[in-house]
C-alpha cells in the first residue's frame, strides 16, 4: 500500500438549474453523458481519485441534487467545502448573470475563514451547442468577471464532448488543496453508525 | 409551483423531512415547502446571531462569545440511542453518508441529591455508588434477568408472563428499593413519569434491553450518539435524500395555505399567488392550526457555558435525568449538554439545555433544580412552547399532521410518530431491518 499521504477534498458545484452541473460531474467521474434533461434526479455526491505529480487526492464532488432550483440548499451542503465550482451555460445570459448571486450565497452560507482568498473555479459549459452559434456570453466577458472577483480560474467546457473537463478538475483539485489547512484540523473521534455490530477497528485493514 | 404532486409536505422539521425522504424513495412525487429560509422548523439548530434574534430580539450577539457560525444550538435537544429507531432509520435509508457522529460521553441520573452515573449492566451495577452492597446484588440479578430475557424463549421468563405482570410486581420480586426503581425506570427505561409501574412489565424490560444494546453498540461510555454540528444536520440529511430521489424543495415560502374541496378533502397548497395540487398533505401542527389541539407546554432553558456540567467527570456531552419523584413533580426534568467536541460551539464553549413538561407559568423558577446543576453560565435563555397533537381524521381530509416534540432527551417517541404517520399515509409498515441500499443492490 502506498505510504503517500492521501487527501480528501470536498468540492461543491453551484449554478442555475439546467447549466449541466450533473453532466460535468458524470463526465469527469464516469465518462458518461446523457442528453435526457431532467432537473437533477438521483445525483448525489461522487468520489474520484486524482493523481497530480506524486500525490493522490480523493475528490468528493457534491451535486446540488436539484435543491438549487428554488434556492433551497441547506447550510450542511456548504460546510467544509475546499473549493466551489460555479457553472453557467454560455448560451443562457441569465445563468451567467446569476454567478454573482451563487458566489455571494456560497460566501454567506459557508462562511470561510478567509473569504477574500477562498478558491472558486468558473466553468462556462455547453460550448458544443449548435456548434457555438447560439452562444451569448463571450469568453472575454466571462474572463473579465472572473478577474474582477479575484482572478478566479476560468474554463470553457462541454460536458457532452468532454472538452476541457479534465483540465478544469485538475485545476479544481490544485486550488482545493491549496485551501486545505496546514495543521491538522480538530477531528473529533467519530464513529461508524452504518457499520455492523462489530467493535470499531483501530488497525489498518491492508 | 402550479404543478401536481402526490404529497405536499409543509415544514422541514425532522419528522417531516424523514417522511419526505421515505416517500420520495418509494417513488412518490413530493413537494416540500417551509415558510422559513432554513431547514429544521421547530427542530432546527441556530447559529449565535439567530439565537440572539429569537430570544433577545437583537440582531447581533456579543463579540466575546466567538463567531456566530461556530454555534449550532439545537432547539429540540435530544441524543440518539445507539440501537434506537432513529439510528435504524438512518441506516435503512443510508442517510448516514451525509453525517458524522460521535459517542456521547455520559449518561447520569440525579438521585439522593447527587448526580450519579447510570449503570446498565450487571458489572456496572456492582461498581455503582448508587446502591449499597446488598442492593447491588439484587440489582445485578435483575439486570441479568433483563439481559437474558427473550420474548420467544419461555425458559428466560422465570415463570412470569410479562404481558400481565406489572413493572411494580416484577421489581418487587427482586426486592429493589425506591431509589433503584427510580433510576431504572427513568434513566434506563427512560419513562417520563411513574405510570409505567402499574403497566405490564414487557415495555419496561424491552426499553432496558434497548438501553443495554445501545450501550454495547459503539462500546461507548453511554448508550447515546450525537451528530457533529448538531441536530439541525438531521432534517437536512433526510431532505437531501428526498431531493436525490426527486423531491422538490422550496424554502422561504410564506403563508402556505392549504386548500380544500367542498367535501373537506385537501386539493393543494397556495403560496405567493400560486397553487400546487396534491392528493395528501403532511405537515407540522403550525401549518394546520385548526386541526390540532394543545396537549401541554414544555419549559426550557438554553445556556452557554465555559465548562462541563459539574460532577459529570468532565463530560463534553452528557445527559442528566432528574426523575419526577426526586423533585415532587409529575414529569421528569432533563439536562443535556454538548460542546465544541461535537462542533456545536467554539473551542472551550459548552451548550446546556434544561427541559421538562411545564407545570407552572414560570420557566425560570420551574427549571431551577436543573439549572442549579449547571454551575456558572455565560448566558442563559428561558422559553416555553406549546405542544399539539392532531384531531383531524386523515381518511376524511387526507391531512397527516405530526405531534409536537416532547421534552425528552432521546428520539424514540419522535420516530414512533414518524413510523405511525408513514403507515397512515402509505398503508405500509416500514421494515427497519432492511438496508435500502443493500436491497436495491440486490435488485440490480
Amino acid at each position: 500500500m502506498s505510504s503517500r499521504r492521501r487527501v480528501l477534498l470536498k468540492v461543491i458545484i453551484l449554478g442555475d438549474s439546467g447549466v449541466g452541473k450533473t453532466s460535468l460531474m458524470n463526465q469527469f467521474v464516469n465518462r458518461k453523458f446523457s442528453n435526457q434533461y431532467k432537473a437533477t434526479i438521483g445525483a448525489d455526491f461522487l468520489t474520484k481519485e486524482v493523481q497530480i505529480d506524486d500525490r493522490i487526492f480523493t475528490l468528493q464532488i457534491w451535486d446540488t441534487a436539484g435543491q438549487e432550483r428554488f434556492q433551497s440548499l441547506g447550510v450542511a451542503f456548504y460546510r467544509g467545502a475546499d473549493c466551489c465550482v460555479l457553472v453557467y451555460d454560455v448560451n443562457v445570459m441569465k445563468s451567467f448573470d446569476n454567478l454573482n448571486n451563487w458566489r455571494e450565497e456560497f460566501l454567506i452560507q459557508a462562511s470561510p475563514s478567509d473569504p477574500e482568498n477562498f478558491p472558486f473555479v468558473v466553468l462556462g459549459n455547453k460550448t458544443d451547442v449548435d456548434g457555438g452559434k447560439s452562444r451569448v456570453v463571450s469568453e472575454k466577458k466571462a474572463k473579465a468577471w472572473c478577474a474582477s472577483k479575484g482572478n478566479i480560474p476560468y474554463f470553457e467546457t462541454s460536458a457532452k464532448e468532454g472538452f476541457n473537463v479534465d483540465a478544469a478538475f485538475e485545476c479544481i483539485t490544485k486550488n482545493a488543496f491549496k485551501n486545505e489547512p496546514e495543521e491538522e484540523p480538530y477531528l473529533p473521534d467519530t464513529i461508524d453508525v452504518a457499520g455492523g455490530q462489530q467493535q470499531r477497528s483501530t488497525g489498518c485493514e491492508c | 409551483m402550479d404543478e401536481e404532486y402526490e404529497v405536499i409536505v409543509l415544514g422541514t422539521g425532522l419528522k417531516e423531512c424523514i417522511l419526505s425522504g421515505l416517500l420520495s424513495v418509494d417513488g412518490v412525487k413530493v413537494l416540500h415547502m417551509d415558510r422559513n429560509d432554513y431547514y429544521g422548523g421547530e427542530s432546527t439548530s441556530l447559529n449565535l446571531n439567530q439565537l440572539w434574534k429569537k430570544f433577545r430580539g437583537e440582531e447581533k450577539a456579543p463579540e466575546h462569545l466567538g463567531a456566530s457560525r461556530d454555534y449550532n444550538v439545537d432547539m429540540m435537544p435530544k441524543f440518539m440511542m445507539g440501537n434506537g429507531k432513529l439510528v435504524r432509520t438512518l441506516i435503512h435509508t443510508d442517510v448516514t453518508k451525509y453525517l458524522s457522529f460521535k459517542a456521547v460521553d455520559g449518561s447520569y441520573v440525579f438521585v439522593k441529591g447527587k448526580v450519579q452515573k447510570v449503570p446498565a449492566t450487571p458489572m456496572e451495577a456492582l461498581k455503582s455508588s448508587l446502591m449499597g452492597i446488598f442492593e447491588k446484588r439484587r440489582a445485578g440479578k435483575f439486570f441479568s434477568f433483563v439481559q437474558e430475557y427473550d420474548e420467544k424463549d419461555p425458559k428466560t421468563h422465570d415463570g412470569m408472563d410479562l404481558t400481565r405482570v406489572t413493572t411494580k410486581e416484577l421489581i418487587a420480586k427482586y426486592g429493589l428499593d425506591g431509589n433503584t426503581i427510580d433510576f431504572i425506570g427513568h434513566a434506563v427505561a427512560l419513562h417520563t413519569n411513574d405510570q409505567h409501574l402499574d403497566q405490564p412489565a414487557f415495555d419496561t424490560v424491552m426499553r432496558m434491553k434497548l438501553y443495554a444494546e445501545s450501550l454495547a453498540r459503539f462500546q461507548g461510555t453511554s448508550p447515546y450518539i450525537y451528530p457533529l454540528y448538531g441536530l439541525g444536520e438531521l432534517p437536512q440529511a433526510f431532505a437531501r435524500l428526498s431531493a436525490v430521489y426527486g423531491g422538490t424543495y422550496m424554502l422561504n415560502k410564506p403563508e402556505c395555505k392549504v386548500e380544500f374541496d367542498e367535501g373537506g378533502k385537501v386539493i393543494g397548497v397556495t403560496s405567493e399567488g400560486e397553487t400546487a395540487k396534491c392528493k395528501k398533505i403532511v405537515c407540522d401542527p403550525s401549518y394546520l392550526p385548526n386541526k390540532v389541539r394543545k396537549i401541554g407546554r414544555v419549559a426550557r432553558a438554553i445556556a452557554i457555558m465555559s465548562h462541563p456540567i459539574p460532577n459529570t467527570n468532565d463530560s463534553h456531552s452528557v445527559q442528566v435525568i432528574i426523575p419526577q419523584k426526586q423533585l415532587a413533580r409529575k414529569s421528569d426534568m432533563y439536562v443535556f449538554c454538548c460542546s465544541y467536541s461535537h462542533n456545536v460551539a467554539p473551542k472551550g464553549k459548552f451548550i446546556a439545555f434544561v427541559s421538562t413538561d411545564a407545570e407552572t407559568d414560570n420557566p425560570q423558577t420551574e427549571l431551577k433544580p436543573g439549572t442549579d446543576l449547571l454551575g456558572p453560565v455565560d448566558e442563559i435563555f428561558f422559553d416555553m412552547y406549546d405542544r399539539y397533537e392532531p384531531v383531524n381524521e386523515p381518511e376524511l381530509d387526507n391531512c397527516f399532521i405530526s405531534t409536537s416534540y416532547d421534552a425528552t432527551t432521546h428520539f424514540e417517541t419522535t420516530v414512533a410518530d414518524v413510523l405511525n404517520m408513514y403507515t397512515l399515509i402509505t398503508g405500509k409498515q416500514l421494515d427497519l431491518s432492511v438496508d435500502l441500499s443493500a436491497a436495491s443492490a440486490a435488485e440490480e
